[in-house]
């Protein structure tokens, strides 16, 4: 009897703590869909740090937690070797992700990975465009189009594929008008996204490209 | 005693057979923590070759049985910090490991590199640091890495000689290197008042260390400065090109092998200024060229996991030669006709020994031949002979052949904490014969130099490097003992503090050396002290030194060592490529305050090629949307003096007979360059684009100085041979975006 009360207990103390952890980072994605500057971002890194720590098997801690660092680099692209504490460690945390996933029946959720992936190649090529642009800048095309074979229609990979039209100079295959057309699609398709622990971030990239066309 | 000496035997017994018979587990336990004494959770064990690991639990322990037996190397890792590698040796026994590890980037950014007296352009470049091709693309370099330089600060706006004249020293005191050897030639033979370019193609190089002061013992024989470049180990992919300017030709191939372990590339390149000069006219009367035609080829092989050998081999002929009314006589002609042919050959060799060791080799050789034709002719162009000064030392023909040789070994042990020992020795082999007039020359010099340098870091933020250079010269027959010494602090905003200290010996020039060999090398001390910061995409740096010269060579009364002189002077730098989006500039300022005594100065003096006031702006402008770059370059210095130094037979000694400054010098240079894409339905698309520019586009007349005729009666200003210099040209590459050779890429 008094074994079953204690193992009783402990499975109840097991469950406890497993949602307690899904709630930890429920909370950070909610808290996370509010963030707009570098200083939330960094402070919602170290969030998703921390939780990935204690759900080391949860591969969406540390996507998060990556995506956080590639925002950062996104942020910061006007600011040079600022962002190479970020990248790095935002790689790290990406590729952390990446050997969490089952590579045959979770290619949607390495979609999500590779997105970010892409971005914090990018991130690197923002640290200085002439040493840095030569290699992580095909690197970063790389990811983005292993993330569009895998998922089509993820609308995050959609975004980053506008990013990249829009940035590029026409000559090397830069594009506006697809990038607007991209960035419309992708933003439509986020309309209805639930605000649950799985990616869904996206709208205000989109927003923040769109109002450049203003 | 003696069941002791079974115990070893036994021990020995046991260890000898270890890798043979496997006769148990082996435990490996320990802890992992972060250099605060946190427990890390969750790291990984793991043994390389078996692929056996663990992870740490929460309390950062771990336990690790294996079968594996001898050395293996054990990996540690966890997100965030450093990966962590140890070779242990596996016996019959478990072992107990405490391992620290260090946070990944946090240290890594905040690491200090000593910089006191140097800029470092290179491919590692981060924010606003310099890269190789930010320095060889400012407008009005033509392509050459002592003019691109000199928007940098510390040197001296030069336009009527070649080379560097770095902080109050001559264009002889700075000395170039590619990977660790003496480029004895850089520049084609001197022409009297006229700039002659260098002999090497920049795009060869992805690092550039400019050193104005205090650099390491690894180098010597430079009084003022160090150009130490670095070659590009492989390219990324294969490509060509070609160009066709106003007056340059050019073209290149560089072929990467399939398996990405070697490459090879040949370029050719040639330039006739005179087609140019007969639409332009110049001040300077061409006879002859100037011409030049140069090749280089190289090739670069990948030995091992981690060695690369490197061969670079350039080769070129110049012409110049020009006919200009005698400054002495208006009736009468003077020829100068100055015909060169260099060779340099440079064959390298790195590799890592081992985790611990690393190992850099390096040969060269170099041939040089000057044939200098001086003439006095009438105006048909007959050679006059006259009996009386000055006109019987107008008529001369001077060969000089060189053979130069280097060999250079380097071996750096490595610490932890990016410590280092480096320590090495180098031979200068140099074999001058030929014939000046009617005697013959012939001069043989053999230096030798040992050196040793240390990488010591005393706090995370100070470190220290110490150094000390010994030199043997088997012509001068001197040793001389150069201790070299820089400091660096780190402040906690990104800032830092650099000191460097050294004394920098360099051998008399050739010329001197023709004459006696009873000389002494020259000598420079240096202090330098300096702050920079670097952040956000901006880079400031002020650097303020002291420089005391000792042992100069002078020539009146008799060629001797009894020169001397100092430079101080404080210098400013600004770099900020964020503020305007697509645009990057540079400024820079420099103060130099200096008097030497030297060569034929009756005392000491400001020397001709030093002023005290300096500035530059180098300007590089994106236009995105229209795949156009502006480039543009400005350079303002005071003053300089100028003298007529003559020898006083009265006094006997020498005298100045005519003094004063000049004008001020101001010279803008502009660049245009825009891309287009030809041929879009080729398979293999080239990169093609047009650049046009103009060097000293408002057409200021800026004076040099004068050259005075023997009696000082004349004097004829030194200036630009045109006021302005137009190119225009084509370009095209296939392959890769061999653009940014040509100018700066900004894009994506």
């Amino acid at each position: 009897m008094k074994k079953l009360v204690i193992s009783g207990l402990a499975i109840l103390m097991c469950c406890l703590s497993a949602l307690a952890q899904q709630t930890n980072l429920q909370n950070a994605v909610t808290k996370l869909d509010k963030a707009r500057t570098v200083k939330d971002y960094a402070a919602m890194e170290q969030e998703f740090a921390k939780i990935a720590a204690s759900q080391p098997k949860d591969w969406l801690p540390n996507y998060y937690a990556a995506y956080c660092n590639a925002r950062i680099g996104f942020l910061l692209q006007d600011d040079g070797e600022s962002i190479e504490p970020y990248s790095n460690r935002g790689e790290t945390q990406a590729k952390k992700a990446e050997s969490l996933l089952d590579k045959v029946n979770q290619k949607k959720e390495l979609a999500e990975v590779y997105t970010v992936m892409s971005m914090i190649n990018q991130s690197k090529v923002f640290i200085n465009m002439m040493t840095y642009g030569p290699k992580y800048g095909p690197l970063a095309q790389q990811y983005l189009n292993q993330a569009k074979q895998l998922n089509p229609d993820n609308p995050r990979t959609i975004y980053l594929a506008a990013w990249f039209k829009y940035n590029t100079p026409k000559m090397w295959g830069g594009d506006k008008d697809l990038a607007k057309q991209l960035a419309t699609q992708s933003l439509k398709m986020l309309e209805n996204t639930d605000t649950g622990i799985n990616p869904h971030w996206g709208k205000t990239e989109d927003q923040e490209l769109l109002s450049k066309y203003k | 005693m003696k069941t002791h000496i079974i115990k070893y035997i036994a021990v020995a017994f046991l260890f000898l057979l270890a890798p043979r018979f496997v006769f148990s587990q082996c435990r490996i336990s320990g802890t992992v923590k972060n250099n605060n004494g946190e427990a890390i959770p969750f790291a990984s064990i793991l043994l390389k070759a078996t692929g056996e690991g663990v992870k740490t639990d929460t309390t950062g322990t771990f336990n690790l049985s294996t079968n594996a037996k001898g050395k293996q190397l054990l990996l540690v890792t966890s997100v965030g910090y450093k990966s962590f590698r140890k070779e242990i040796a596996l016996a019959d026994s478990s072992i107990y490991l405490d391992i620290v590890l260090l946070q990944s980037d946090a240290q890594s950014l905040h690491e200090v590199i000593i910089s006191a007296g140097s800029f470092e352009a290179s491919d590692k470049a981060k924010g606003a640091s310099l890269t190789a091709i930010d320095a060889f693309t400012v407008a009005g370099s033509n392509a050459d890495v002592a003019l691109a330089l000199r928007s940098l600060p510390g040197s001296q706006q030069i336009g009527e000689a070649d080379g560097l004249f770095v902080r109050g020293g001559t264009g002889d005191e700075t000395k170039q290197f590619i990977d660790g050897t003496l480029v004895k030639n850089p520049n084609y033979p001197a022409v009297p008042g006229l700039q002659q370019y260098a002999r090497v193609n920049p795009i060869l190089f992805n690092g550039i260390l400019f050193s104005t002061g205090g650099y390491s013992a690894l180098y010597g024989q430079a009084m003022s400065s160090a150009l130490i470049l670095e070659s590009v180990d492989l390219p990324a992919k294969s490509s060509a090109y070609f160009s066709v300017f106003t007056a340059n030709l050019g073209a290149g191939i560089q072929e990467l092998a399939k398996n990405k372990k070697s490459s090879y590339g040949v370029t050719l390149r040639y330039s006739n200024q005179a087609w140019y000069n007969s639409i332009i006219s110049q001040r300077i009367n061409y006879f002859s060229g100037p011409e030049y035609l140069e090749g280089d080829a190289n090739f670069r092989i990948k030995t091992g996991k981690t060695g690369m050998l490197k061969f670079y081999t350039n080769w070129n002929t110049s012409n110049v030669g020009m006919r200009n009314p005698d400054i002495d006589s208006a009736a009468l002609r003077s020829t100068y006709q100055v015909k060169g042919m260099n060779s340099y050959n440079n064959l390298s060799y790195r590799d890592y020994l081992n985790d611990d060791w690393k190992l850099e080799a390096g040969v060269a050789y170099s041939y040089s031949r000057i044939n200098t034709i001086q003439n006095l002719t009438d105006a048909d162009g007959q050679t006059i002979n006259l009996p009386n000064y000055p006109f019987n030392e107008k008529n001369n023909h001077r060969i000089i052949n060189n053979d130069f040789a280097q060999a250079r070994l380097v071996f750096t042990l490595m610490f932890p904490h990016n410590q280092a020992l480096r320590f090495g020795a180098e031979h200068f082999y140099s074999h001058d014969h030929g014939i000046s007039n009617d005697s013959t020359i012939a001069l043989t010099d053999n230096l030798t130099a040992a050196f040793a340098e240390g990488d010591i870091y005393l706090a995370n933020n100070l470190a220290v490097k110490v150094g000390v250079r010994t030199e043997h010269s088997s012509l001068l027959n001197k040793w001389v003992i150069a201790p070299r010494a820089s400091l660096a602090y780190r402040l906690n905003d990104g800032g830092q503090f650099n000191f460097a200290y050294g004394i920098f010996y360099q051998e008399p020039q050739n010329d001197f050396l023709y004459q006696t060999t009873d000389l002494n090398f020259s000598s420079a001390t240096h202090y330098v002290l300096n702050y920079t910061k670097k952040a956000h995409n901006r880079f400031f740096r002020i650097e303020a030194y002291y420089k005391q010269y000792k042992d100069l060579i002078k020539t009146e009364p008799v060629i001797s060592n009894d020169g001397k002189g100092y430079a101080r002077g404080i210098e400013l730098f600004f770099r900020d490529k964020k503020t305007f989006k697509n645009l990057d500039y540079w400024i820079s300022y420099t103060y130099l305050n200096t008097k030497r005594d030297f060569l034929d100065y009756p005392g000491e003096i400001q020397p001709n090629f030093a002023t005290p006031h300096t500035a530059t702006v180098a300007i590089k402008k994106n236009l995105q949307d229209i795949n156009t770059y502006v480039n543009i370059s400005y350079a303002f210095a005071t003053g300089r003096p100028y003298y007529d130094i003559r020898y006083d037979n009265a006094s006997n000694a020498s005298r100045i007979y005519d003094q004063g400054t000049t004008k001020n010098y101001s010279v803008l240079n502009l660049q245009v360059a825009h891309l287009m894409s030809l041929f879009k339905s080729w398979k293999q698309k080239p990169f093609s684009g047009f650049s046009v520019g103009v060097n000293n586009l408002l057409g200021t007349n800026p004076l040099f100085g004068y050259n005075y005729s023997a009696n000082g009666d004349i004097k004829m200003p030194l200036t630009l041979p045109a006021r302005r210099y137009y190119y225009a040209g084509f370009f095209m590459s296939f392959g890769i975006n061999r653009t940014s050779d040509i100018l700066d890429n900004n894009n994506n």
